[in-house]
């Protein structure tokens, strides 16, 4: 099907840490489709980041194939994977990890850079993006400056610059309080409203309320792949 | 909040067609993130490029201060006269030491000054025997501790010291013995206050004499004061001034200066002024000599073998201190590495490849290096100027410049090689995941 963004068939992902192997995902098997907002969700160490960082293209699978976009991303090599990382995949993180030193809008503008995109160009769609999570008059801020829910818009316009097909978010409100929490869940729905296929990780049942599809993971398997009404999002 | 601002809409699998798009980091995107990288910490950036600072300056400072002194001294002994030979007493040193005067009893009588001048008239431009003695020069009440040389007219152009004012004594003054001087800088400047004293009277010890012309100013620099000094004929000098040094039953010079014609000359000349005295003193054993014959030519080698070697010793401790500053480069960058190893993982999951991260550090390295060759470079530049409170201008190579600050660019690039390559190499996850 030419409209699935990504594809996963039997991963299989063991770490080996010293002589110790241990297999964080035992055979996944995994369809997501253009649009679609989806949570992972699973008891801690149950392999949703392990998940999460195959996806991502961070990290490859032990076993299985990978299929990103319609195109097999298995055995891609590290530039390759660096290149697609870049153009198709935007990463969300618990603890935000903007870099400390550049201001808001040089780290909007990270993504951008490693495209080669020239520096007036970058400049612009930066700060169109800050200005997309309400942050444009913060653009020359340090991101010790600003709060959490703050740093984490960052993170979002930051995924987001490069314009991927992809949005991957692991544990998003990990770090924020529910308030805020809600505030970043209503910016995932509103730009799934747009197009962009997002997928959260999370641990937190509140928060899988806000997608329609909702994949559980336990012990490295799925464990179950269900569809309900969202919530709608909370506006503030 | 700002709903009604979010982004248009946009079909997720629609070909991105971005300019630029797989040209990857452009190198002015690299430079600044290293610029940003280094400013993000200025003391720990300044301590890293220390050792290339230090290093560079001190290239710059000593190789500057050392072929100015060389400049100096050359020019001084080239002011001595050109294609100069000097006949001195005492037995030969080797290692051009020339410049030692006084010391061994005077061996070198007129008879010697005679066979000299009749030696090669066709090979020898000059002949200037002299003798001097440290005498108290007085003008009124006003005195000063003057040197008089007793010397020939030929000394004049022999060693290059022409006369500022009026003229030098001439033949016929030796020969009539008469009374007349030549007196240097200052004691015009002291005795007469700047006024031109050709034809005015003049004390040296109990004699008095009436000066002739006046040396220009030499400057107060080189070897005695030669602003001090007084010329008179060196017949006239010993009969009034010296105590009649004597060998045997002959007057004795304390040394002969001998002009040659041709400068390709000036060795073979050397050679058989040695084999002609050696005769008249009857001495064969060239061991047992009681004289000797020095090469202007063979002092400037031998300062010129001096510099070459302290140039040498500089370049050695250059090149040490900048491997040092190389090593204080790479280690604080390890340590760079260490700690930004989260940026790394965050950068890498946005898209940068190894080579961008490799280029990303290397090229902090070598901004580090020749930001610090550069300082280096100043420091260096301003540290050779303080030379000039001890009379020595600086003289700066642009080759050694060039070298000094190719070598620190190199040094970033070498020893930031690891560091970065590391770096490089670092995996994504487990740098994210890095605490
Ligand atoms: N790099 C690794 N090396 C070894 N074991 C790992 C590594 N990463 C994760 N694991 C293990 O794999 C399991 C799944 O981890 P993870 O995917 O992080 O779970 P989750 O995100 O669901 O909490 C855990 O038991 C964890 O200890
Ligand atoms: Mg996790």
């Amino acid at each position: 099907m030419s409209d699935l963004v990504l594809s996963l068939r039997a991963v299989e992902k063991t770490y080996l840490t010293g002589d110790v192997e241990f297999q964080a995902l035992r055979g996944v098997d995994l369809d997501v489709r253009a649009g679609e907002m989806l949570a992972l969700m699973g008891p801690s160490g149950s392999g949703k980041t392990t998940l999460m960082q195959i996806i991502g293209l961070l990290d490859r699978p032990t076993e299985g194939t990978y299929l990103l976009g319609g195109r097999d991303v298995t055995d891609l090599t590290e530039n390759e994977r660096a290149e697609a990382r870049n153009r198709e995949i935007g990463f969300v993180f618990q603890a935000f990890h903007l870099l400390p030193r550049l201001d808001l809008l040089e780290n909007v503008e990270v993504p951008l850079t490693y495209a080669g995109i020239p520096a007036y160009e970058r400049r612009e769609r930066a700060l169109e993006m800050l200005d997309r999570v309400g942050l444009a008059s913060k653009a020359r801020n340090l991101p010790s400056q600003i709060s959490g829910g703050q740093k984490q818009r960052v993170a979002v316009a930051r995924a987001l610059a490069g314009r991927p097909r992809l949005l991957l978010a692991d544990e998003p409100t990990g770090n924020l309080d529910t308030r805020t929490s809600e505030e970043i869940m209503a910016l995932f729905t509103e730009l799934n409203g747009e197009g962009t296929t997002v997928v959260i990780v999370t641990h937190e049942p509140d928060i899988a309320e806000y997608t329609r599809r909702v994949v559980r993971v336990r012990d490295g398997l799925v464990e179950s792949d269900t569809t309900h009404t969202p919530r709608a999002g909370v506006r503030t | 909040m700002t709903a009604e601002r979010l982004p248009a809409a946009q079909t997720p699998d629609e070909e991105e067609t971005l300019p630029g798009r797989r040209g990857g980091l452009d190198f002015l995107g690299t430079l600044t993130i290293a610029w940003r990288a280094i400013l993000g910490s200025p003391l720990r950036s300044v301590l890293t490029a220390l050792g290339v600072i230090i290093g560079v300056a001190a290239v710059i400072a000593l190789t500057a201060i050392g072929s100015g002194s060389t400049a100096g001294i050359t020019k001084s002994l080239e002011s001595l006269g050109t294609n100069l030979l000097t006949v001195q007493s005492g037995a030969p040193r080797f290692g051009g030491g020339g410049l030692v005067r006084g010391g061994p009893q005077q061996t070198i009588t007129m008879k010697d000054v005679e066979a000299i001048g009749t030696f090669a008239p066709n090979r020898i431009a000059g002949v200037a025997p002299s003798s001097q003695s440290n005498v108290q020069a007085k003008v009124g009440s006003s005195n000063l501790q003057a040197t008089v040389i007793g010397t020939w007219p030929a000394y004049e152009t022999v060693r290059n010291s022409p006369v500022a004012t009026g003229s030098f004594f001439t033949q016929d003054d030796v020969d009539g013995r008469k009374r007349v001087a030549v007196v240097g800088y200052q004691i015009v400047t002291d005795l007469f206050d700047g006024q031109d004293p050709v034809g005015q009277k003049i004390r040296l010890g109990n004699v008095s004499f009436t000066i002739v012309g006046t040396l220009p100013d030499k400057g107060n620099t080189g070897f005695g004061n030669p602003n001090a000094q007084v010329l008179v004929p060196l017949s006239t000098f010993q009969q009034r001034l010296s105590r009649g040094a004597r060998s045997g039953t002959s007057v004795t010079v304390s040394n002969v200066y001998v002009q040659a014609t041709d400068k390709d000359d000036l060795t073979n000349l050397q050679n058989d002024l040695t084999d002609l005295l050696a005769r008249q003193h009857r001495i064969e054993d060239a061991s047992s000599y009681d004289f000797n014959v020095q090469n202007q030519a063979d002092a400037l080698a031998s300062l010129n073998a001096t510099t070459q070697t302290l140039t040498l010793l500089v370049g050695a401790i250059a090149g040490i201190s900048l491997v040092v500053g190389g090593i204080g480069i790479m280690n604080i960058m390890l340590v760079s590495v260490t700690e930004r190893t989260r940026e790394i993982g965050v950068r890498k999951a946005l898209g940068a490849k190894p080579r961008d991260i490799l280029t990303q550090f290397l090229v902090e390295a070598s901004l580090l290096s020749v930001g610090g060759g550069l300082v280096g470079l100043a420091l260096g530049v301003g540290c050779a100027y303080l030379g000039t409170l001890v009379n020595i201008t600086p003289v700066f190579s642009p080759a050694t410049i060039l070298v000094a600050f190719a070598f620190s660019a190199l040094v970033g690039i070498f020893f930031g090689y690891y560091p970065a390559s590391r770096a490089a190499r670092l995996d994504p996850v487990d740098s994210l995941r890095y605490e």
